[in-house]
């Protein structure tokens, strides 16, 4: 075939004025592919653990974000519970199961979220990211170091989303503080964190089993009594470092940027001499690189000091209490005379639903136990923080957003608490 | 006057099919949006469902009780899935210039519909409305801009439409093509 010069240019022109939409379609479609909007619905959740900490988490899962889709626990009451919430919270109902595999294996979630004994969370993180869930797991990461790492690992691996739920990480407070006191400097030089929960009650929670017949020993506690009050024990629990410490000193490694490289701790079960094997004292000091340190102290005989943070640098003091309330103090302009004002808010704070008194679930076992509960705004601030964890999650497992506390911040503060008991049972520094 | 041979500017076609391109875009992403639900935002929020039923509960003017109707939760999931594959289809169909003519009338349909179940007579601000309109909205002028399009059949110009007549039978009364 012989075309003349003619010819090839009105073939070509021809060419091009046909395809004159296409190159827009793809330019167009290639913008909507990168900008616009990513498919997918509410994100399929299962719940494994919904005692007081999974309730609190529960009650602050909602549509469009997620819908629940099964509720897993060893304990009937607690699954009776959790149906409550949903049903409150105009939720339909969802499935029960006892054991988390079958869970995993029947059931369409794409994500768990955990809250059981701290000794179960490496175990179940680990089988859940290993079956393609995606996993918030409650704090503290997990019994030992070794547990944190293969959780870490197992996430990598499967190219999960794995989440730690330290929920001041999502208080618009400390978000503010952070972006507003710390990231700009104005506390000056900060070389001390004082980091303070104090509380005035028993921890120890009271409780019927599920039916007279009850027996939890196939799932390794010996007695009821041993699964209900299981952060008294160390078979199953890292004590008041874990469940309350590892809180605040995430905080501090948070505003710090860094990590302790020694730890140096002591304590004891000094009042409830009960049986109990998790001290209900305990005083740690943290070092960081730069001459930084971090003292916590935990008591459970006086609740003046309540809970707070407090960061003393050269140019200011900040001090974040509670949860709910930050307060910042110049350097040497007098206002450190009336800077710290631990009024408690009520005589004997200590724990309801969960160790911190996270959401607004009340727990009748520790309302059985005389324990006080958190003050409203303080609960509404756990609220919000819960619910914006929550949604964060869900959006990472959608479109890949980040969170604000996977597996490499929660590692840092597990190990140093983990450390902190090392520490106090030796009697002898621990190192990273 | 149309059908009289006519010679358009470069300009002018570029125009044409340009204006063409961007109601097609209009039309195509405000459909493939739709049809995209349920989705969340690349920030992380999800969208709420698309749903025309409260917008087809709320119209007035002399079509009303017509779109009521069909804000019937009857009637209204295949009302919803039914406009957004127009709008889809419309939007391509104007964009790679494939059947444009039958393109632009499903467009000036879905824009009637659009008009007329929500005439601006009130000529204050509306909710959710993000201008003040007095019988001219956004809705009309785009309408009349898919009259443009339509008239000057712009598919001879170019898109698919020029392969589909036939490379070789250029039609009587076309532009000459500079593209």
């Amino acid at each position: 075939m012989t075309l003349t010069p003619e010819q090839q240019a009105l073939g070509r022109r021809t060419f091009l004025k046909a395809l004159a939409g296409t190159p827009a379609l793809a330019a167009l479609g290639a913008t909507a592919a990168i900008k616009g909007p990513l498919p997918g619905g509410p994100v399929r959740l299962g719940f494994i653990g919904v005692g007081g900490q999974g309730r609190a988490l529960l009650d602050s899962t909602r549509a469009p974000h997620a819908e629940v889709r099964a509720l897993c626990d060893i304990n009937p009451t607690q699954l009776a519970r959790a149906d409550e919430i949903l049903k409150q919270n105009s939720l339909p109902p969802a499935r029960h199961y006892v054991e988390w595999p079958e869970m995993l294996q029947k059931e369409d979630i794409e994500a768990v979220v955990l809250a059981p004994p701290l000794w179960a969370h490496a175990e179940i993180t680990v089988g859940c990211l290993e079956a393609g869930r995606h996993v918030l797991c409650e704090k503290m990461m997990a019994w030992d170091v070794a547990g944190c790492e293969r959780m870490r690992d197992a996430a990598l691996r499967a190219g999960r989303v794995l989440e730690i739920g330290y929920q001041r990480f999502y208080n618009p407070l400390y978000e503010a503080t952070y972006d507003g006191v710390i990231r700009p400097g104005l506390l000056g030089d900060v070389y001390y964190a004082r980091l303070v929960w104090h509380r005035n009650a028993n921890w120890r929670r009271t409780g019927q089993p599920p039916s007279p017949d009850y027996d939890p020993s196939r799932w390794g506690y010996p007695t009821f009594e041993h699964l209900l009050n299981w952060r008294l024990y160390n078979k199953y629990s890292q004590g008041l470092f874990a469940e309350l410490g590892s809180h605040q000193l995430n905080i501090a490694n948070w505003f710090f940027d860094s990590e302790p490289t020694r730890v140096v701790a002591s304590g004891g079960v000094y009042r409830f001499k009960d049986g109990r094997e998790t001290p209900d004292h305990v005083y740690g000091t943290f070092e960081y690189s730069g001459g930084r340190t971090a003292t916590f102290t935990s008591i459970e005989s006086n609740a003046f000091d309540d809970a707070y943070e407090m960061f003393m640098g050269t140019k200011g003091t900040l001090i974040l209490k509670n949860e709910n309330e930050a307060m910042l103090f110049e350097e040497g302009s007098g206002a450190r005379a009336s800077g710290v004002e631990l009024t408690p808010r009520s005589a004997g704070a200590a724990a309801t639903a969960s160790e911190t008194v996270s959401g607004t679930t009340p727990d009748p076992a520790a309302a059985a136990s005389g324990s006080a509960t958190a003050s409203g705004t303080q609960q509404v601030e756990r609220r919000v923080a819960t619910r914006r964890q929550i949604e964060r999650f869900c959006a990472a497992i959608r479109v890949g957003t980040p969170v604000a506390c996977g597996p490499g911040k929660a590692l840092g503060s597990a190990r140093a608490c983990i450390l902190a008991n090392t520490s106090l049972v030796e009697k002898a520094p621990t190192t990273t | 006057m149309l059908d009289r041979p006519r010679a358009l500017s470069g300009t002018q076609q570029l125009l044409l099919v340009l204006l063409r391109t961007l109601i097609g875009w209009h039309f195509l992403y405000e459909g493939y949006f739709k049809l995209l639900y349920p989705a969340w935002t690349r920030a992380g929020v999800p969208l709420e469902r698309f749903s025309s039923a409260g917008y087809l509960r709320n119209a007035g003017g002399p079509f009303g009780e017509v779109f009521h109707v069909l804000a019937d939760p009857a009637w209204a999931p295949w009302v919803d899935r039914g406009v957004a594959f127009a709008l889809l289809v419309a939007g391509l169909l104007l964009v790679l210039g494939l059947f444009t003519q039958l393109g632009c009338v499903l467009a000036l349909g879905l824009l009637a519909a659009f008009y007329l179940s929500a005439i601006p007579l009130q000529g204050v601000p509306e909710p959710r409305s993000e201008g003040t309109y007095l019988i001219v909205n956004k809705n009309l002028i785009e309408a009349a801009a898919v009259c443009v399009v339509l008239v000057f059949r712009t598919g001879r110009i170019a898109g698919l439409d020029v392969l589909r007549r036939g490379v070789a039978r250029a039609p009587v009364g076309a532009p000459e093509a500079v593209l």
